[in-house]
């Protein structure tokens, strides 16, 4: 359970998804907007944070659909050209949330689709990532996901630290704490 | 995964690369006379007037600021040989020439300190940093070939700073690889369901990038 105090993993499962309850539930209204009463009926349709549909899903009491950032508006925009798509407004936890999905709704295509995005995107943000200037930022930054811009910064942050080394400087800095002048106490 | 979340995953700076490669040998022409040094990493010998001797870079940079003595530059750092490598790597696409693993340093560090002792100090900075350049942009167009199913990346000759500064960058993406290829994710021919954790023994289907 590495990934338990990650942060991504967390925030990834605060995804919503969309999910059909199997069963009535009592007491639960607030989960779904047009209940009259506290308690959602069997067989509507509710959002439910990702964390909450799948301990649902394990004890069979709701089925997850596919979320809208995989349908097949998406899909064909990945086909037709992949790094111009703007995943981080769609979902910014597009290969995460797809790699915990595919395993749970039974849809087979989710894995390929989110290789083939994936790859055609790698090597847009390769190119730009050594090399760009750091000062305009290009607007592929906008659109990638949190995984792909990790990737980015990673790649930026070592250029950078290798810039500044080469430019020299002083090989020993002044320790902060000795910065300041004691007042002389009298 | 652990650490993903983690931008600075690169182990070492530059700083610390630099630090390591000072371990390297140089050839001094010491102008004073000391006795031998005997220091935990070796010994270094009498130090007589005018007599050659070799000692690591640190020792050799400490003893310059101090005027004791002066440092011959090694024999890969001058313009002919320079020139060659140079002309050899824009030939060549894929391969690296061979260079001393810790040439970036070695150079920087000279031409910081020993700027007198080295003909043509221009020459030969602007030689390497062409070096430099012509190398990583090799770097580059090599990563854009990865896909999936490459389970490790060779790059042959890459010399310390280099890979120092694209390794975070390699490791992050062949995770990010290997996560999406993994057979949970594409479904197999055969219906029986893998574990993740046994791709390892995915058979010897070895795709190397050099």
């Amino acid at each position: 359970m590495a990934h338990y105090y990650d942060i991504d993993e967390i925030i990834v499962e605060e995804e919503l998804v969309s999910a059909v309850f199997q069963k009535a539930a009592n007491g639960v209204g607030i989960l779904d907007p047009s209940a009259e009463t506290n308690s959602v009926e069997q067989g509507s349709k509710v959002e439910l944070p990702f964390w909450l549909a799948h301990e649902l899903l394990q004890r069979q009491a709701v089925t997850i659909n596919v979320p809208a950032c995989f349908n097949q508006k998406t899909r064909k925009e990945i086909q037709a050209d992949a790094p111009c798509v703007d995943l981080r407004s769609r979902c910014p936890y597009f290969y995460e949330l797809g790699c915990k999905l595919a395993p749970l709704v039974g849809d087979r295509t989710i894995g390929s689709l989110l290789l083939q995005a994936f790859l055609s995107r790698y090597k847009e943000v390769l190119s730009k990532a050594h090399t760009a200037a750091s000062t305009p930022v290009p607007k592929v930054l906008t659109i990638l996901t949190k995984e792909e811009t990790n990737l980015y910064e990673t790649a930026q942050s070592s250029m950078a630290a290798f810039k500044k080394w080469r430019m020299g400087g002083p090989r020993f800095q002044r320790a902060s704490v000795l910065g300041r002048k004691r007042k002389p106490t009298d | 995964m652990a650490g993903q979340s983690d931008p600075h995953i690169s182990l070492f700076s530059a700083q610390e690369v630099e630090f390591l490669g000072e371990d390297e040998m140089v050839e001094i022409v010491p102008n004073m006379r000391m006795d031998p040094l005997n220091l935990i990493c070796g010994d270094f010998g009498p130090f007589r007037p005018q007599i050659a001797t070799q000692v690591p870079l640190w020792l050799a940079v400490a003893l310059k600021k101090r005027g004791k003595c002066t440092i011959r530059p090694p024999e890969w750092m001058s313009v002919e040989k320079l020139t060659q490598v140079l002309e050899a790597e824009r030939n060549s696409l894929r391969e690296f020439q061979p260079l001393p693993f810790h040439y970036v340093e070695i150079a920087r560090l000279l031409s910081d300190h020993a700027r007198d002792d080295i003909p043509d100090v221009y020459m030969v900075r602007s030689l390497i940093e062409d070096i430099r350049d012509v190398r990583f942009h090799k770097v580059e167009t090599g990563l854009e070939t990865i896909h999936e199913r490459t389970h490790a990346v060779k790059l042959k000759n890459l010399s310390a700073m280099e890979a120092n500064i694209v390794r975070p960058f390699v490791v992050r993406a062949l995770q990010a690889f290997y996560k999406h290829d993994s057979p949970e994710m594409i479904p197999q021919p055969d219906t029986t369901a893998i574990r993740r954790r046994q791709a390892a023994d995915r058979g010897p289907k070895r795709d190397r990038r050099y």
